[in-house]
C-alpha cells in the first residue's frame, strides 16, 4: 500500500467526504486525512499548520461549490502560499459547466502544484489512481 | 433737216417740255434737249449739243448704240433700261425710244424720252427679296397662307398649304371641302365655326386643331383666319396655315413625361426636395409638404432652414446642404434625426445630391429622405425582445447547470454508498451507509422541491399583477413571523406610507418580505437586537422599496456576484440552505423587477427592490 503523509478533504457533503475516506482507507496508508467544509476552514487550518512547522498536505481533494469560500477561492490563496514542495489537488465536482473546467485549465497554469479535474461519483480505481504525490 | 426758224421755234419748245426727252440724229449726236432731260443727267446744253449720245455713257453704249441703231433701221419703238453709277449711288433709267420721223416719212434721228426709274426698280428688288424670304419662311417654318374671295367663293391655297394637306399642286379645293380635311368632332366644328364667325361678325382667329391630309395622316396644324374689308363689308379671308404636328408632338411628350415625373414625385413615400445655392426649397413633393404640416407646397417654396426648424437644426442642415455643394460628394442614405417646431422628432435616410446645371456649376441640391423612425422604434422594441430573450436564455442555462450539478451530486453520492453496500462485511457499517443512503434520498427530495418552486416561479411569468398596499402587506407579513420575530427581540419599522401601491403578483411580495425579513433576523448581529426598516420610493412613477437590517453584513467584494445563487451561502448558519435569496430574485424578475443590495459588514445591510410598473 502505498504510504502518503497527509490528505486533505475539502467538501461540504459529510457523504462526499464519508465516501473519500472510505475509499483511501482501502487503497492507501495515511496515518494524516484531515477534512474541512468549506475552502475558509480548509484554508485556516492549513494555515495553523504551517505555522506549527507542519508541511503542507501532500494530497487535496476540492470540491468547487462550498458556501463561505467556495474551491476556486481557496485555489486562489492557496497557491500563494510558500511552499517548496508540490501538492497534488484533485478537484472533485458534480459540475459539467463548460465554464468550471476552463477555470481549472486557467489555475493549472499558474502554479507549480499538481491539479487533476475529477467528476462524481469517484470510484476506488479512480481514488488510487489520484492519491499519489505530485 | 428741218430748216433754222422752225427749229429755233420747236428748240424753244422742246426746251419746256414736261419730260426728260432728247432728240438725236442718225448719228446719234444730241440736237436737242429738254431742260428736265439736261437736270436728269446733271449736264449742260453745251456739254451736250453736238455730242454722240451713247457716248455719254462709257458703261453700257455698244449695247446702247445698238439699240438706237436697230430702233432707226427697223423704225420702232424701243424701250430699254439702262443703269449708271453717280455719288448718290446706283441709278435706273428707262430710256423710250421713238423714230424722229420728217413730214416725207423719213427717219431723220431718234426722239429719246428718259425716265428715273430708280424708285420702282429698287422696289421691284425688295418685293422681290421680300417674295423669295418669305418663301423660304413659309417653306422650313410649314407656314402656307390661304385666301377665300366671298363673292366668288373661291378659295385659294398656296404651294405650301398644299403641301401640308398632301393634296396635288393643281389641287383646287373649295371651303367645304377645306373645312372638311379636319378631324370630325372637335376640330372640324371648331373650324367651321370659326370661318363662320369671322365671315359673319368679322373676328380674327387662330386655332390648334387636327387635321387629316388627303393621304390620311393625322397632324395638328395651327390654322389662323382673319376678314378682309373693303368698304365696311367683309369681302374675303385671309390666313395663315402651319404644320405644328411635330412641335405639338415634342410638346404633349414633354407634358406627359412632365406629369409623369410629378405623380412620380408626388406619389413616392419619400420626402424629396429641391433647395437653391442659399438653401432655400424651390421643389417640394406632398410628403414633404405633409412631414412640415402644409396643405400648400407654395407654403414652403423659397423658404430657408431657419424659417422652417429651430436654429441649431438649421445650422447643422444648412452645414450639411453646404458641405454637399462645396465638395460636390453626395450624402447617401446618412441617418439622421430632425426635430421639428413642435418638438416632434423623426429620424431620416437622408441623400442630399448636388444639382449641376449648364457649365457644370452647382446650383443647389436634390434631396431625399426616408422616414425610418418607425423602423427605428421597431428596431430598438426588437432589440429589447433579443435582450431579454438573450437574458432567458442565458438563465435557462445557469438553470439547467444548477440541475445538473444538483442531480449529479445526489446520484453519484447513490452510485459510491451503493457501491459500498455492495462491498461491506460489517453490518454495523452497513446500517451506516444504510443511514447515509436516506439521508441522500431526503435531500434529494428536498433539491427536487426546490428546483420545482423555481421552475413554478419561471413558467407563471404570466402570473397576473395587480397593484396592492404595501403598508399592509408588511404588516401582514410582520403579523404571521410574530413568534420568530419575538424570539429574536427584533423590531421591524415601517415607514412604507399608508397609501403607497405597487403593482406586484401578491403570493410573490408576500414570499419576497418573509425572506428578506427572516434573512434579516437570521443574520443578525449577534452583539445588538435586529431592527429591520422598509421604506418606499416613488420617483417619476419607479417605485423602490428598501429593506435595511443592522445584521453582520456581507462582504460583497467577495460574495457579490454569488449573493443570490443557488445554493450559495456566505455565513456558517444552520438554517441556511442556499435557497432564499435564489428564489426571491427569481419573484422579483418574474415580476419584471430588479433587486440591488449594500452591505457593510459589520454594519447590515439593505436590499433596494425596484418595481416595474408599466408591464
Amino acid at each position: 500500500m502505498k504510504k502518503i503523509e497527509s490528505i486533505c478533504i475539502i467538501d461540504d457533503d459529510p457523504i462526499t467526504v464519508f465516501g473519500v475516506q472510505k475509499m483511501l482507507s482501502l487503497t492507501v496508508s495515511c496515518d494524516n486525512i484531515s477534512s474541512y467544509v468549506n475552502g475558509k476552514k480548509a484554508l485556516d487550518g492549513i494555515k495553523k499548520n504551517l505555522e506549527e512547522g507542519a508541511n503542507l498536505p501532500q494530497v487535496i481533494f476540492l470540491d468547487i461549490n462550498m458556501p463561505i469560500m467556495d474551491g476556486w477561492q481557496f485555489l486562489e490563496e492557496f497557491i500563494a502560499l510558500p511552499s517548496e514542495e508540490k501538492v497534488r489537488i484533485n478537484i472533485i465536482t458534480s459540475s459539467i459547466d463548460a465554464h468550471d473546467k476552463e477555470k481549472w485549465e486557467h489555475y493549472q497554469t499558474r502554479t507549480d502544484h499538481l491539479i487533476t479535474y475529477n467528476n462524481k461519483p469517484l470510484y476506488k480505481q479512480q481514488i488510487a489512481e489520484i492519491t499519489q504525490k505530485a | 433737216m428741218p430748216k433754222g426758224t422752225e427749229i429755233d421755234n420747236q428748240k424753244y419748245l422742246i426746251k419746256q417740255l414736261p419730260n426728260a426727252t432728247a432728240f438725236v440724229n442718225v448719228d446719234f449726236e444730241v440736237v436737242y434737249a429738254s431742260d428736265k432731260w439736261l437736270k436728269l443727267y446733271n449736264l449742260k446744253a453745251s456739254e451736250v449739243f453736238g455730242k454722240r449720245i451713247d457716248y455719254l455713257y462709257s458703261n453700257s453704249n455698244n449695247q446702247i448704240t445698238n439699240t438706237l441703231s436697230d430702233c432707226i433701221s427697223e423704225k420702232v419703238d424701243k424701250t430699254f433700261e439702262e443703269c449708271k453709277y453717280d455719288p448718290s449711288g446706283k441709278k435706273w433709267f428707262e430710256w423710250h425710244c421713238n423714230p424722229w420721223i420728217d413730214e416725207k416719212e423719213n427717219v431723220i434721228g431718234l426722239i429719246i424720252h428718259t425716265e428715273d426709274v430708280t424708285h420702282q426698280k429698287l422696289a421691284e428688288t425688295n418685293l422681290g427679296r421680300l417674295r423669295s424670304k418669305l418663301d423660304i419662311i413659309s417653306k422650313i417654318g410649314k407656314i402656307g397662307s390661304w385666301e377665300y374671295d366671298l363673292a366668288a367663293d373661291k378659295l385659294i391655297w398656296c404651294a405650301v398649304t398644299k403641301k401640308i394637306h398632301e393634296v396635288a399642286a393643281d389641287y383646287e379645293p373649295t371651303i367645304e371641302e377645306g373645312i372638311h380635311f379636319y378631324r370630325d368632332g372637335y376640330s372640324r366644328n371648331m373650324i367651321a365655326m370659326a370661318v363662320h364667325d369671322a365671315m359673319t361678325k368679322g373676328t380674327s382667329y387662330s386655332e390648334k386643331l387636327m387635321l387629316i391630309t388627303a393621304k390620311g395622316n393625322e397632324i395638328w396644324v395651327q390654322a389662323n383666319g382673319t376678314p378682309v374689308y373693303e368698304n365696311g363689308q367683309v369681302v374675303a379671308l385671309r390666313g395663315t396655315f402651319q404644320d405644328i404636328n411635330e412641335k405639338v408632338i415634342s410638346e404633349n411628350k414633354t407634358k406627359a413625361s412632365e406629369t409623369l415625373l410629378h405623380t412620380l414625385i408626388d406619389n413616392l413615400p419619400l420626402n424629396i426636395y429641391i433647395k437653391d445655392k442659399e438653401s432655400r426649397k424651390i421643389l417640394v413633393n406632398k410628403s414633404e409638404c405633409d412631414f412640415l404640416g402644409v396643405n400648400d407646397p407654395q407654403e414652403l417654396l423659397g423658404k430657408s432652414n431657419y424659417e422652417l426648424y429651430d436654429s441649431d437644426i438649421a445650422e447643422k442642415l444648412n452645414q450639411e446642404d453646404q458641405q454637399v455643394m462645396d465638395t460636390l460628394v453626395p450624402i447617401i442614405n446618412k441617418e439622421s434625426s430632425i426635430r421639428q417646431k413642435n418638438g416632434k422628432t423623426t429620424t431620416f435616410l437622408v441623400s442630399k445630391i448636388p444639382l449641376i446645371g449648364e457649365h457644370g456649376k452647382v446650383n443647389g441640391i436634390v434631396g431625399i429622405s426616408h422616414d425610418i423612425t418607425n423602423i427605428k422604434q421597431n428596431e430598438s422594441k426588437l432589440r429589447d425582445l433579443v435582450n431579454v430573450a438573450s437574458l432567458q436564455n442565458k438563465k435557462l442555462v445557469n438553470f439547467a447547470h444548477i440541475v445538473s450539478h444538483n442531480l449529479r451530486s445526489h446520484t453519484a453520492n447513490f452510485s459510491m454508498l451503493l457501491e459500498f453496500l455492495v462491498d461491506e462485511k460489517d453490518e454495523d457499517e452497513k446500517k451506516n451507509i444504510m443511514g447515509m443512503l436516506t439521508n441522500a434520498s431526503n435531500n434529494l427530495m428536498e433539491t427536487l422541491e426546490n428546483l420545482n418552486e423555481v421552475v413554478a416561479i419561471n413558467t407563471n411569468v404570466g402570473l397576473e399583477k395587480k397593484p396592492i398596499l404595501l403598508h399592509e402587506k408588511i404588516e401582514t407579513v410582520q403579523q404571521n413571523l410574530t413568534a420568530f420575530l419575538k424570539s429574536h427581540n427584533a423590531t421591524i419599522i415601517n415607514d412604507v406610507e399608508k397609501d403607497a401601491t405597487v403593482k406586484v403578483v401578491p403570493a410573490y411580495m408576500e414570499s419576497i418580505l418573509m425572506n428578506f425579513i427572516t434573512n434579516a433576523v437570521k443574520y443578525r448581529d449577534p452583539n445588538r437586537e435586529p431592527i429591520v426598516k422598509l421604506s418606499f420610493q416613488n420617483t417619476n412613477g419607479s417605485t423602490m422599496l428598501s429593506i435595511e437590517d443592522n445584521g453582520l453584513g456581507i462582504d460583497l467584494k467577495r460574495y457579490g456576484d454569488k449573493l443570490f445563487g443557488m445554493y450559495k451561502t456566505f455565513h456558517n448558519h444552520k438554517d441556511s440552505r442556499g435557497i432564499g435569496l435564489y428564489i426571491t430574485k427569481n419573484q422579483i424578475e418574474a415580476m419584471k423587477g430588479r433587486v440591488a443590495v449594500c452591505s457593510e459588514v459589520g454594519t447590515g445591510t439593505t436590499f433596494n427592490i425596484y418595481f416595474n410598473e408599466k408591464d
